[in-house]
């Protein structure tokens, strides 16, 4: 894929060089012209553009018109905004993705149809929440910007769910165990079998139930 | 009586909005206080101190009444874009905003949103002073 990326921030420059380690074809757009020649130096592999990419010559010179996705990672909601409505109105790009600096814009970006907003604020603020809330709780991996979520979740001794076989436990809906590990063993749940206090679960849910869920597992949250 | 919305409260919009406010119901947005208070006794309208790019802020200002609204920041791409939002998503009837740049101004050309280039106005009437 070409993918063409505007802003050479900390973002914009991991996401440049994963994409790169991939064998995406890469285009980096920044304004800061010593940035841009310093990276010119350091990353041969990937094509540096120092200009401002909300102007369309710029977005010409990185031949946007030619990529699958453009990524806007610049510190100015209404930069990305206009970047991503150049790149799709101008030159049609079918994808455009953007980082959201303040959540207030989330719906500017919405209304001027970015494809993708990517909230960062808001991811981070709720897998802090999650880390500082739940102790025995751990979150393992979240989809879909964080909508579902795979969790482990040590069971305490005292927990509802101990000692009785799965096809007795009632679980929120949108919620599901899919496996438990006990000391070096992964066992694939079935109806029959037994959660034991100590037993690390592994379960997938919808961010809405997960509260639930840890309740009906731990007891308390 | 007419509902305006300017945002921006630097030179042109402070002027805009004390003369608009003798005749019209005006609200005035800025992120910056100072801003709002150089509008001074003169201003007989509603201020806002927030930020424009917050949907909000917007409606805060009433941008659902509005007959006009006018985009008057230093900031190219936060006039546009809002501009924009303000004709698509809350159908205002009159857009006006300002833009620095003539590149720009040509690409987001759109029917009922009126751009206006500082610089040209400028060389016109320089033009015509000595016509």
């Amino acid at each position: 894929m070409y993918i063409v990326i505007a802003g050479a921030g900390r973002l914009g420059l991991i996401l440049a060089k994963k994409l790169r380690e991939d064998d995406h074809q890469v285009c980096l757009i920044d304004k800061n012209e010593s940035l841009c020649n310093k990276l010119a130096g350091e990353l041969k592999s990937i094509m540096i553009i120092c200009g401002d990419a909300t102007y369309p010559d710029i977005l010409k010179e990185a031949k946007i018109e030619k990529a699958n996705v453009c990524v806007s990672a610049a510190s100015h909601d209404e930069d990305n905004i206009i970047i991503c409505y150049l790149a799709k109105e101008l030159f049609g790009v079918q994808r455009t993705v953007a980082r959201v600096n303040d959540p207030k814009h989330t719906p500017l970006y919405k209304y001027m149809e970015v494809d993708n907003p990517v909230d960062s604020t808001s991811i981070i603020a709720r897998i802090v929440e999650e880390e500082a809330s739940f102790t025995d709780v751990m979150s393992l991996l979240s989809i879909k910007k964080g909508r579902l979520s795979i969790v482990r979740v040590d069971i305490p001794e005292n927990s509802p769910v101990a000692n009785k076989p799965l096809k007795d436990i009632v679980l929120p809906h949108n919620s599901v165990l899919v496996s438990i590990l006990r000391g070096p063993d992964i066992i694939i749940p079935y109806g029959s079998t037994v959660i034991l206090p100590g037993d690390e679960v592994i379960a997938a849910t919808l961010i809405d139930a997960e509260k639930d869920l840890l309740k009906s597992l731990i007891g308390k949250i | 009586m007419k509902y305006i919305i300017i945002i921006g409260c630097g030179k042109s919009g402070k002027e805009l909005a004390q003369e608009l406010s003798k005749s019209e119901n005006v609200v005035a947005v800025d992120k910056s206080l100072r801003n709002l208070d150089t509008l001074g006794e003169d201003f007989n309208g509603k201020k806002v101190w927030a930020d424009a790019l917050d949907i909000n802020t917007l409606e805060e200002a009433g941008i659902k009444e509005a007959n006009a609204i006018f985009l008057l920041t230093g900031n190219d791409n936060l006039n546009l874009v809002v501009g924009k939002v303000a004709k698509r998503k809350y159908g205002v009837k009159k857009v006006v905003l300002q833009v620095n740049d003539a590149i720009k101004k040509k690409i987001f050309k759109e029917e009922g949103v009126v751009i206006i280039n500082r610089t040209q106005l400028i060389v016109e009437t320089l033009k015509k002073s000595i016509a």
